[in-house]
């Protein structure tokens, strides 16, 4: 089966600076793909080479089988590409409803489009609430559903989330990625997750990457990454005491 | 000295006496008969001189002779005071740092016995160790040491004091066993007030023939083996690296591959005693490429992996140059080779081909030189493992020429080696002054001198095994020697397989040719008892993600690098390249890549980062069954 998104050794640069190495993966249809990493990783880099707002150097990107490596966003966005940015980027000054109207710009179906509003809505029961509130008032949180929600309303077939966990409390992020679990499981949505919070990507994921220094350095599935040592003592924060119960040192990492 | 009946000649080489007739006795070295006194001696000529450089908060600190002395005599005195009675091991885990050099001098000066476990090494492997050398004392560098010497299930009983280098994360730290190691100097400066002049007196105790160090060795089957190497056998090694290497006094050294190692050892903490050389201690194994710019070095001896990876290095930065950069940088190699083969036949290059060569080092090699931190390098060695003569006359080609040599722990490394005067490319070279070498009928290398040591520890029958009824070592290597003298190594003997077919074939041989591949980083060839050869492969990471990225080869971890179609076909093409040079039933029919990526904690790597074949054919039966399932 050909994958969704195909990602051929991409390589992209911040001018001098090779910020990706030489990345490949994939994303079927309907799973949850999650990328790991550290700061400076560059898995914002590689949310923005897919979106079109960066362009690689050199490699592929394979989206239904076309090459859209190098299109400009717009046409991106087209294709069915979301991304839902870092820090959530919602329009402060517009209300959630126009935000909403929005996110669902390139479509004219307007029974549709109101039908998804409901949908988001029913998924976002808080967003109803403020639906006439400006976005910039709602708090951190509301602005990220607001953000998913403003992606949703393009009936993407694949939703790039860079970091929904940023900035959030551990319940509301809990809260978020439950949503996001039954938007994927009752919706069918396709997701690529970049995720500094390791425990709660690998929860939601069916498949994971990690990504460092702009390399890829171990993949598998979320299991196999959730189980494997490095990632619980790098990514999941299992402290290995050691015998003395108060170890300082990190072990070398292997990535296997 | 009056120690000794007769005192043989003498030849002043490079600013130190030595004995005029290799391989006379007694061994002398500025008149020393012991590596306590020669230090001693070193010391007290001229404290103020710089003896080791070791980089703290990113500055670059010098140490002097009067420092190693005095901190060294401390830490004797010290282990004096604990306990410490001449003839017992002191076991030092440690990265190479000044204060190894100092508990080496320190612990060999009061008659202990020096010796030092790789701090890759696991807690079962370094519990092996203590308990096989009745170790009483260890010296651990830090906090990651220790827990690793915490996790001994039996909790090492032999060990009665744990001294510990750092104590950062350790305050909270409590017992009698353990103490850090500025109260250890503080011991040995009481006990130097109570009994003045008793490190001297123990100087004066040190006896050519005493085990000065132990070395284990890792071992490619079995539990290793602590060889014994006394003051003679270094002091031998001395002499004879000041004749044929690059010991020179004043020089610059880096010190980066494990002081446990007799290479390192050798390198870092022996010859400089002779020579009067400086040791900078490289940061850490991440940092080798930076500090040897920083520092330099008149002198560098590293192993293949060291050369093979600024080689890597080196080719990846030409690739991502400019257009014009490229062009200049294979303008110049062209007229390097051109240098090299001439240098190689002995002739002389003509005046136009003179010229392109002047041009070629002016504007790029001099520069690549400066790059590398190889500019004032005028002879590295190789040595610990075989080098691919390509490689070798790649260095010849830019400007840094590099002399393969060959020894093992058993001879205190110094067996052969190539040098200015007489190097051919493909061979170890020949014997070192003091050393004979013969080939007996199987085929064996078999070395004579004084550097050939006393025996492994404890073990008289495997001792007995290791030498011949007429006294000489068997190397267990196989190999041969030119008209000229010349050593070439062509494989281990207890390495020869014997195919289904009764065909002997040595492995070593078939492996070197595809470790010279740039993309194969060492190779393991299977067979014995087998319709024919196979082999598990272990790709060079760098080259080849380099490889896969220019070719559009997608993969993302190692593994799946090692399963990309086109990674195979390249590894393939290597494999058949190789099988061309030889026999039919010499040439590989099959071959499986190792898809883990080793790393030095792994047990099927040796300490100089190759596999072991015993260890890798157990580990990855899978897959050597799985290529003769059909």
């Amino acid at each position: 089966m050909t994958p969704l998104l195909e990602i051929r050794n991409l390589e992209t640069f911040y001018g001098p600076i090779m910020a990706l190495r030489g990345v490949s993966l994939e994303v079927h249809k309907g799973r949850v793909v999650t990328v790991l990493g550290a700061n400076g990783a560059g898995k914002t880099t590689l949310l923005k080479t897919l979106s079109g707002i960066m362009d690689p150097e050199k490699g592929k990107i394979l989206f239904e089988g076309q090459e859209i490596q190098g299109k400009e966003p717009h046409k991106v966005v087209r294709a069915g590409i979301v991304h839902v940015p870092e820090g959530r980027e919602v329009f402060p000054l517009l209300t959630v409803e126009e935000n909403l109207a929005l996110g669902a710009y390139t479509r004219s179906d307007k029974a549709e489009i109101a039908r998804d509003r409901d949908m988001v809505f029913s998924y976002f029961p808080i967003l109803s609430e403020r639906r006439k509130q400006e976005a910039g008032t709602l708090s951190g949180g509301q602005q990220q559903m607001l953000a998913i929600g403003r992606g949703l309303m393009l009936r993407p077939k694949i939703m790039l989330l860079d970091e929904p966990s940023l900035g959030l409390s551990p319940i509301l992020t809990q809260e978020i990625f439950a949503i996001l679990k039954k938007l994927n499981q009752d919706e069918g949505v396709t997701m690529m997750l970049v995720e500094q919070n390791a425990a709660v990507a690998l929860d939601l994921a069916d498949d994971g990457y990690v990504l460092e220094l702009g390399r890829i350095v171990m993949s598998g599935s979320a299991d196999k990454l959730a189980n494997s040592d490095d990632i619980k003592s790098f990514y999941l924060g299992h402290a290995n005491e050691g015998a003395r119960g108060e170890r300082r040192w990190k072990r070398r990492k292997t990535w296997r | 000295m009056t120690r000794h009946d007769k005192i043989p000649a003498m030849v002043t080489v490079k600013g130190t006496a030595i004995n005029a007739e290799p391989g006379s006795r007694p061994v002398l070295v500025d008149g020393a008969d012991t590596i306590p006194r020669l230090f001693q001696h070193r010391c007290k000529q001229d404290p103020a001189r710089v003896a080791h450089r070791e980089k703290t908060l990113g500055i670059w600190r010098a140490f002097s002779w009067d420092d190693y002395w005095n901190h060294a005599k401390w830490i004797g005195l010290g282990l004096k005071r604990l306990g410490l009675k001449r003839g017992d091991v002191v076991q030092i885990l440690s990265e190479d740092r000044k204060e190894w050099l100092y508990f080496d001098m320190g612990i060999q000066c009061v008659g202990g016995i020096a010796s030092g476990i790789y701090t890759t090494d696991a807690a079962t492997q370094v519990a092996y160790i203590l308990k096989d050398s009745a170790c009483r004392f260890l010296i651990v560098e830090n906090e990651e040491q220790l827990d690793k010497f915490l996790e001994i299930p039996d909790g090492a009983p032999g060990v009665e004091k744990v001294i510990i280098l750092e104590e950062e994360g350790l305050h909270a730290l409590e017992g009698d066993r353990y103490m850090f190691l500025p109260e250890l100097y503080a011991l040995g400066q009481d006990e130097e007030k109570a009994a003045p002049g008793s490190f001297e007196a123990e100087i004066g105790q040190s006896a050519p023939e005493d085990v000065a160090l132990l070395i284990y060795t890792s071992g490619t089957t079995g539990a290793p083996k602590g060889a014994m190497l006394s003051h003679e056998n270094i002091l031998a090694a001395m002499q004879a690296g000041l004749r044929e290497l690059a010991v020179e006094p004043g020089a610059e050294q880096l010190c980066f591959l494990p002081l446990c190692h007799i290479f390192e050892r050798n390198n870092s903490s022996y010859f400089p005693l002779a020579a009067r050389s400086i040791v900078n201690f490289a940061e850490s194994p991440e940092t080798v490429f930076d500090n040897l710019r920083e520092v330099s070095p008149q002198s560098f001896s590293a192993v293949p992996r060291v050369w093979e990876k600024v080689y890597s290095r080196v080719l990846i930065l030409a690739q991502e140059a400019t257009p014009l950069g490229r062009l200049a940088f294979s303008l110049a190699m062209k007229a390097g080779f051109a240098r090299a083969d001439a240098q190689a036949a002995g002739k002389s290059l003509g005046p136009i081909k003179g010229l392109a060569v002047g041009l070629a080092d002016m504007l790029v090699f001099r520069n690549l030189r400066q790059l590398l931190g190889m500019d004032r390098l005028k002879q590295g060695i190789s040595g610990a493992a075989p080098i691919s003569p390509a490689l070798l006359r790649w260095y010849r080609a830019v400007g840094v020429p590099i002399y393969e040599g060959y020894g093992m722990t058993e001879n205190a490394a110094t067996c052969t080696v190539n040098r200015p005067a007489a190097n051919r490319l493909g061979t170890v070279g020949p014997v070192m002054p003091g050393v004979t070498v013969r080939i007996a009928d199987d085929g064996e290398i078999q070395s004579h001198g004084l550097t050939n040591f006393k025996g492994y520890w404890n073990l008289p029958e495997k001792t007995a095994e290791t030498f011949t009824a007429d006294g000489w070592l068997r190397t267990g290597d196989i190999g041969r020697v030119d008209e000229a003298g010349f050593l070439t190594i062509t494989g281990r003997l207890k390495d020869i397989i014997i195919t289904a077919g009764g065909k002997n074939i040595t492995p070593a041989e078939i492996e070197s040719r595809l470790k010279f591949s740039h993309y194969i980083a060492d190779a393991v060839v299977i067979g014995d008892k087998r319709k024919y050869l196979s082999c598990l492969v272990m790709i060079d990471q760098e080259n080849v993600e380099k490889f896969a990225q220019d070719h559009k080869v997608p993969f993302s971890d190692f593994a799946s690098l090692c399963r990309a179609p086109q990674v195979l076909d390249l590894i393939k093409a290597e494999v058949d390249q190789v099988n061309i040079e030889f026999a039919r039933v010499e040439q590989i029919k099959d071959f499986r890549l190792i898809d883990v990526l080793l790393t030095a904690e792994d047990e099927e790597l040796t300490a100089t980062m190759k596999l072991k074949r015993a260890t890798v054919e157990k580990r990855h039966k899978a897959l050597i069954d799985d290529m003769y399932r059909s």
